[in-house]
């Protein structure tokens, strides 16, 4: 119990072991705010735990110790939590199980869901086999909103909760332990949109096959029960709702104390730069795709749809790519799916093109920011509008988040917030720096300058832009640029938590440089 | 023996008399015995025993997958599939009534095939105008649904995305179309020596469809898993597409009333839906309109269709048959 861990990463678990756990005992252990383990006494678990997992079983006495045995024991509790969804998971699950690929990690896990509100799950149970012991928990805290974190240590009945969302948006707990991969403190649906690479669903089911003839799993009611719909419905049914009941939560907290927002440069942290990614791909199964008229290729590669969504501007056109093109990138990136160790395969991802994209965890924030009044239209289109080329890990467009106000108040649904941070944008214009932050603040100005009717021009430019992406991706040189230029992206993408398995992405042989887009649709490569 | 005596009519709705329930099952059995033959692994269940069969349900979403795949922003895609019926392809239409604010005010989904509506006007007339009178305008007239003897599936009543549908009408949204997807699935494919199992591989291969829809893959990977162990698949009885649920999770009322009870099931036995509204009803002093989902108003029906989920149910029973795969078939 004793324990010092100083590790401030998800890895900070595997420095306990069970015997560092009372069984039948509530611990915490908030990553950056702990050092140490300690075990909640009965009233100080009462007073922090308000979510559904807690109050029907924790402190009611009863510690679960599999994931199969919480659901179980929430289904016998008073009140029941009924009806639990079913999903499954996993980087390598289309990879049928044969004597060559019998080692390959396929990364299979199951999230399960049970409390269907309008506002989404209560209780979200995610686990690699449901008779395990290695189980992570979330569970929406009904007394303090946000989600609360546990997870269980080796084969001890202790529990440990972890934090609550709210850890993920303040030192010195953000972006440690749970929070390095929950960025924002809500459930993380990495391959949120259709297709959902990696997950069972209409587009692509996990067969049995992908588990050995053996493997118990086959059978196993999580599995032969899961959803039907699978990551349609867990986008539809579970992700879309936490994420946006957080978002919405936040919100409410800042209506809940006058309007006043303590630190808006957290929230414009998620708008202005990307600290999350979601991984959008094709609908065109790689495999079949070289012999395709045309391959699509993710629109939000290109742009963020957030400038559609949220500031009214049009929406790019389809872009694709003939399938001689991509399949002739495929020979000559030597394109290969590879598990870093035995298994190696030629070719993409199952489906083509996977790439990051803005998450819908800052999408939804944003959209609950202009809601609430906080951000203008007119703003979020400004500053998106920034190296609105790179809709992802924009350098450019993050040298925007200099100058952010200290405070902002809303009041009737409104806030001067907007306009102070514009003009602090403006201010750091105007300096004789030519540096990197004040050539982005006059890319701003330029913008913000036009004034409300903003769309006719904006859409001009990004029509220009559409149009000379188009003509790229109608030669093979245009294509092999993009081809690059997303590997660049994978890259970051790889350095960072929520890449768990190097079957995610391809490989490739190509050089890993930096490389961003050009408004004329050509990549430029970092020397 | 048969594994059941008749088909039953889609949704068992019962609209005619015994003769035309009997009518009905002859017309599914033609389309079934179209394929016997040519298809070994596909089975007429009202001609066949079935030995200890199964059934097996296979449901996707309504809301069209086509358009996702084009769409970057959701406003972008829930108008266009609310735009016209012909993009509905998912055996599975929406029709939205709004009030003059703008408001919806009700949102009507169907799964009923046009080829049984048709066989309601070729039995009875009087029933088919009645039945457009009590579902979609009580106002309807013979004379709208008819060019002459032929009953028009696409009337001036049935053929707007705005009003009440009565039935389907979008080209691929047939029961003979869904029949069809399921005996030629059976045929298992191979490109290049490589088995074709993937849903999309299978049905650009096989040519079982279009590809990038929810339905056709779901159908095909289904029957064709089935049919690599050698069983024998069919539909199960009542053969037809069914709404299977709407997912309510993410649906806020203005007064935090339960969403599910704006769902209202017009047609078919449970379990077997074919016509279904989103409506507020009761006490309640808002619209649909009013309503939001994932944090923004219902402003579409497709917003709607998006968790509405429609399912054909398959019947394999266990065989032992051999299956060679086929190459794939040439594209058009």
């Amino acid at each position: 119990m004793s324990v010092e861990i100083t590790d401030t990463t998800c890895n900070a678990f595997r420095g306990l072991t069970a015997k560092d756990l009372d069984d039948g005992t509530v611990h915490r252990f908030i990553v950056g705010q702990d050092t140490v383990m300690t075990a909640f006494t009965a009233d100080e678990a009462k007073a922090e735990l308000g979510d559904p997992f807690a109050t029907q079983l924790l402190l009611a006495g009863t510690f679960p110790r599999t994931a199969g045995d919480v659901l179980e024991a929430l289904k016998a509790a008073n009140p029941p939590m009924a009806d639990p969804m079913f999903f499954v998971l996993g980087d390598g699950s289309q990879i049928p199980f044969t004597p060559e690929t019998a080692n390959v990690e396929r990364s299979m896990r199951f999230l399960t869901a049970l409390g269907h509100g309008p506002e989404g799950a209560d209780v979200l149970i995610s686990a690699f086999h449901p008779d395990e012991t290695d189980v992570e928990l979330m569970g929406w805290d009904r007394t303090r909103g946000g989600f609360n974190y546990y997870r269980t240590v080796g084969e001890s009945t202790g529990w440990v909760f972890a934090g609550n969302s709210r850890h993920a948006l303040t030192d010195p707990t953000q972006g440690k332990g749970p929070f390095e991969s929950h960025l924002s403190g809500t459930l993380v649906m990495k391959e949120l949109r259709s297709p959902w690479i990696n997950w069972h669903s209409p587009a692509v089911n996990i067969l049995p096959s992908a588990f050995s003839a053996e493997d118990p799993l086959r059978d196993h009611p999580w599995f032969t029960g899961k959803e039907p719909g699978g990551a349609l419905t867990c986008e539809t049914a579970v992700a879309r709702p936490a994420i946006q009941r957080w978002a919405r939560h936040r919100f409410a907290g800042i209506a809940a104390v006058g309007g006043k927002v303590d630190d808006p440069e957290r929230i414009l942290r998620q708008i202005v730069t990307m600290p999350s990614v979601n991984i959008i791909t094709s609908h065109n199964v790689s495999a079949d795709a070289p012999s395709a008229e045309a391959v699509e290729i993710p629109q939000t590669f290109f742009i963020d749809s957030s400038l559609a969504e949220v500031a009214g501007l049009n929406p790019p056109p389809p872009f694709n790519v003939t399938g001689t093109i991509y399949g002739q990138a495929l020979e000559t990136f030597d394109v290969t799916l590879s598990d870093g160790n035995d298994f190696s395969s030629p070719g993409d991802t199952h489906f083509a093109f996977c790439v990051p994209e803005r998450a819908f965890e800052d999408q939804a924030l944003l959209a609950e920011a202009v809601a609430a009044g906080l951000i203008t239209p007119r703003l979020a289109a400004c500053l998106l509008m920034t190296d609105f080329a790179n809709p992802v890990f924009s350098t450019r467009r993050a040298q925007l988040l200099g100058p952010v106000p200290a405070s902002a108040q809303i009041t009737d649904g409104a806030s001067s917030f907007s306009e102070e941070m514009a003009n602090a944008i403006l201010a750091s214009a105007e300096t004789s720096d030519d540096g990197s932050a004040a050539r982005a603040a006059r890319e701003f100005a330029a913008r913000w300058n036009i004034g409300e009717d903003f769309k006719q021009a904006f859409d001009a430019e990004l029509k220009a832009y559409f149009d000379a992406v188009a003509a790229k991706l109608a030669t093979q040189e245009g294509f092999d640029s993009f081809v690059r230029l997303a590997e660049a992206h994978r890259n970051i993408v790889r350095g960072r938590r929520i890449a768990e398995s190097p079957l995610l992405f391809a490989t490739s042989n190509i050089e890993p440089v930096e490389r961003t887009m050009n408004a004329d649709g050509t990549v430029t490569e970092a020397a | 023996m048969a594994f059941f005596e008749r088909f039953e009519t889609p949704g068992k709705v019962r609209d005619l008399p015994e003769a035309g329930l009997g009518a009905w099952n002859a017309t599914v059995q033609a389309v079934f015995t179209e394929y016997l033959e040519d298809h070994p692994q596909f089975a007429d269940p009202t001609a066949s025993d079935l030995v200890d069969a199964a059934t097996v349900p296979i449901t996707w979403s309504a809301f069209p997958a086509r358009l996702l795949r084009d769409a970057t922003s959701d406003d972008q895609r829930w108008k266009q599939a609310d735009g016209t019926r012909d993009e509905q392809d998912e055996y599975c239409e929406w029709s939205v009534e709004r009030d003059g604010d703008g408001f919806i005010t009700r949102v009507t989904f169907t799964s009923e095939v046009p080829e049984y509506w048709e066989h309601v006007a070729a039995q009875d007339r009087e029933k088919l105008l009645a039945l457009y009178r009590e579902f979609v305008d009580e106002d309807t007239q013979e004379a709208e649904l008819f060019d002459g003897d032929s009953y028009l599936r696409e009337n001036p009543r049935n053929a707007l995305q705005d009003g009440r549908v009565a039935h389907m009408i979008q080209g691929s949204n047939k029961l003979g179309a869904a029949v069809d997807l399921v005996a030629r699935a059976t045929i298992l494919r191979e490109r290049n020596g490589k088995p074709q199992t993937d849903p999309q591989s299978l049905v650009r291969c096989g040519g079982l469809g279009n590809e990038l829809r929810n339905s056709d893959p779901q159908i095909a990977a289904a029957v064709n898993n089935a049919a690599a162990a050698g069983d024998v698949i069919t539909l199960a009885n009542p053969p037809g597409l069914y709404i299977d649920r709407l997912l309510i999770t993410g649906i806020v009322a203005p007064d935090d009333a339960n969403p599910a009870e704006f769902w209202h099931i017009e047609r078919g036995e449970p379990g077997h839906v074919v016509r279904a509204a989103f409506e507020v009803t009761g006490d309640h002093d808002y619209r649909v309109g009013d309503l939001e989902i994932a944090g923004r108003k219902i402003a579409f029906g497709a917003q709607l269709a998006d968790r509405v989920h429609v399912r054909a149910t398959a019947l394999i029973a266990p065989a032992d048959h051999k299956p060679v795969s086929q190459p794939c078939k040439p594209r058009p």
